[in-house]
């Protein structure tokens, strides 16, 4: 009897760890499958096919198509950080003389480019995996390999270059937005007049200088991985609604562990 | 509308007619859409008092959404806690006040960042398969298939979802606030030099009491509600078979990413200080 449990506890533990096992092995594959799309990429960057364009069309379609959506969200984000940020400092001190000044910093440096670029994973991500996914379904892809087309050079290097672009330019832009949102609304909520908040005299050449290396990383990260997740899309037209769903994490998530680490990195550099 | 110009100096009036008509036409969508979501919401919530809902579903869809969910919060809320320290640490160096990181970190990530985050997280993982799966349903004729067996639909498949979606992005939103700090503490101590212990002693040291938490949480259960409302209209509203699923996962996570911002506001400001 006592053999009977000692095997099954046995079975149990190994059936776990080769799950455990399984799921290291499926996430090392995803990595590597996904760091060889960046150097193709990179590479197909330089050396590739210029299909006349492909380019302006996806710069449209990633910049252009989303310049209201992500106005929208970060106008509301800007009102929404700067009354928190004037609950927090009247806690400790009855004076919004640094507030523009402070907020201005911390969204030169960080807030601007990383929560923008949520955004942007969320709308131009799922567009990406659901685009090339449903290429995939239907057998478009193929079609392209048929024709010597690599899908790497004729479908993500135009939206990689597009998003490099697009992303740096829509960030700056939002970051105005949220801005000019914060300062109406330190004006409204806190009396702090214009001339007050409008006060640059925190940032920093290193600010600005993480604060484009974020727009760049992120800029390219979310074509890359929802690209990847795009084409590695199976099982039909449900396959499709995963392969987004599985965009919209990956990217964000790639978004946060980037900004770990230029933040980091960022603090390390430039110390204040 | 559908007859070409007749000739050349109307051209322009009839240009302005259409810029009219398709403004017009998309605020009356726009408006179409709201009002559909409101009338979702009312119809789970007549399905909710006196709870009519399927059981067995509604825990099924807690384990698809919470416990699979936990991985990517968990990812989440210790970088979340830690980029807040790196953010804050450079304002707590320049007035040399180590002793307030821990409110510093603490007070943005409970009120604001965890909550936000986590509904963002939340609304690309749940949200969207949610929308998926209820369109691809519609599209294979599954809603009709219930219909046709007297299964209330709203009552079987999307009072669960609700209840599922909200009471996930809660406890998942109270957990990830935890994270956060636990991250936030033990990265402050090996880039800042703040220990552990100051950390946690500007946590609670009075500056920062339970409305904060109960600010964050209240949010959460507002954030939950949007990707509900949103993932399931459009889940529902799905036409056009396959590609139509993919537009309506792309609508219903933009949507709720809308929604989220914009009802975050509306929250900070009725919850004050």
């Amino acid at each position: 009897m006592k053999n009977v449990y000692s095997t099954k506890f046995v079975n149990a533990t190994e059936s776990s760890l080769a799950a455990l096992g399984a799921a290291a092995i499926d996430l090392a594959a995803g990595a590597r499958e996904l760091y060889s799309v960046f150097v193709r990429t990179l590479y197909y960057v330089f050396r590739g096919r210029r299909e006349p364009g492909a380019l302006s069309r996806q710069m449209y379609e990633i910049g252009n198509r989303s310049l209201l959506f992500l106005s929208v969200t970060m106008g509301f984000l800007g009102m929404i950080l700067v009354y928190q940020a004037g609950l927090q400092a009247s806690r400790i001190v009855p004076d919004f003389t640094m507030l523009g000044a402070t907020y201005l910093e911390l969204l030169v440096r960080d807030f601007a480019a990383s929560l923008g670029a949520l955004m942007l994973a969320t709308r131009v991500g799922a567009g990406i995996a659901a685009e090339i996914g449903s290429m995939v379904v239907t057998e478009q892809i193929d079609a392209l390999y048929m024709c010597a087309a690599d899908p790497i050079d004729f479908l993500i290097k135009p939206r990689f270059l597009a998003s490099l672009a697009m992303t740096t330019s829509l960030i700056v832009w939002s970051g105005t937005v949220a801005f000019l949102a914060g300062a109406a609304t330190a004006w409204f909520a806190f009396g702090v007049p214009f001339a007050t908040f409008f006060n640059p005299q925190l940032v920093d050449a290193g600010d600005i200088a993480v604060g484009l290396a974020k727009c760049l990383a992120y800029g390219a990260a979310i074509p890359i991985v929802s690209g990847y997740c795009g084409l590695s899309t199976f099982g039909g037209s449900a396959g499709v609604g995963l392969a987004t769903t599985r965009a919209v994490v990956n990217s964000s998530l790639a978004i946060i562990v980037l900004n770990f680490f230029i933040s980091g990195a960022g603090f390390l550099l430039f110390p204040a | 509308m559908s007859a070409p110009p007749m000739n050349k100096p109307n051209a322009a009036s009839s240009n302005a007619t259409a810029a009219a008509a398709a403004l017009g036409a998309s605020a009356i969508a726009f408006a179409a859409t709201v009002g559909a979501m409101f009338l979702l919401l009312a119809r789970v919530v007549r399905r909710l008092v006196p709870p009519r809902i399927d059981a067995r579903e509604t825990l099924a869809n807690l384990y698809k959404m919470g416990v699979k969910s936990l991985p990517i919060v968990v990812i989440t809320a210790l970088f979340t806690g830690a980029i807040m320290v790196i953010q804050a640490a450079t304002i707590v160096k320049r007035y040399g006040a180590e002793g307030l990181l821990g409110w510093g970190a603490g007070f943005g990530t409970l009120r604001e960042i965890a909550p936000l985050l986590t509904a963002l997280m939340i609304s690309g993982r749940v949200g969207a398969n949610n929308t998926a799966e209820l369109g691809t349903m519609v599209v294979t004729e599954q809603f009709d298939a219930l219909r046709v067996l007297a299964i209330d639909p709203i009552e079987f498949l999307i009072a669960p979802r609700f209840v599922g979606i909200i009471s996930t992005l809660f406890m998942v939103t109270l957990f990830a606030d935890a994270l956060a700090l636990f991250g936030a503490a033990y990265t402050g101590n090996a880039l800042l030099g703040v220990s552990t212990t100051t950390f946690y002693n500007g946590l609670t040291s009075g500056l920062l009491n339970f409305g904060d938490v109960a600010t964050g949480l209240i949010k959460s259960v507002v954030f939950g509600l949007v990707i509900a409302v949103s993932s399931c209209h459009f889940g529902i509203v799905t036409k056009g078979g396959a590609p139509g699923v993919g537009r309506a996962v792309n609508a219903s996570v933009m949507t709720s990413a809308g929604g989220v911002f914009l009802l975050d506001y509306i929250t900070s400001f009725a919850l004050g200080g």
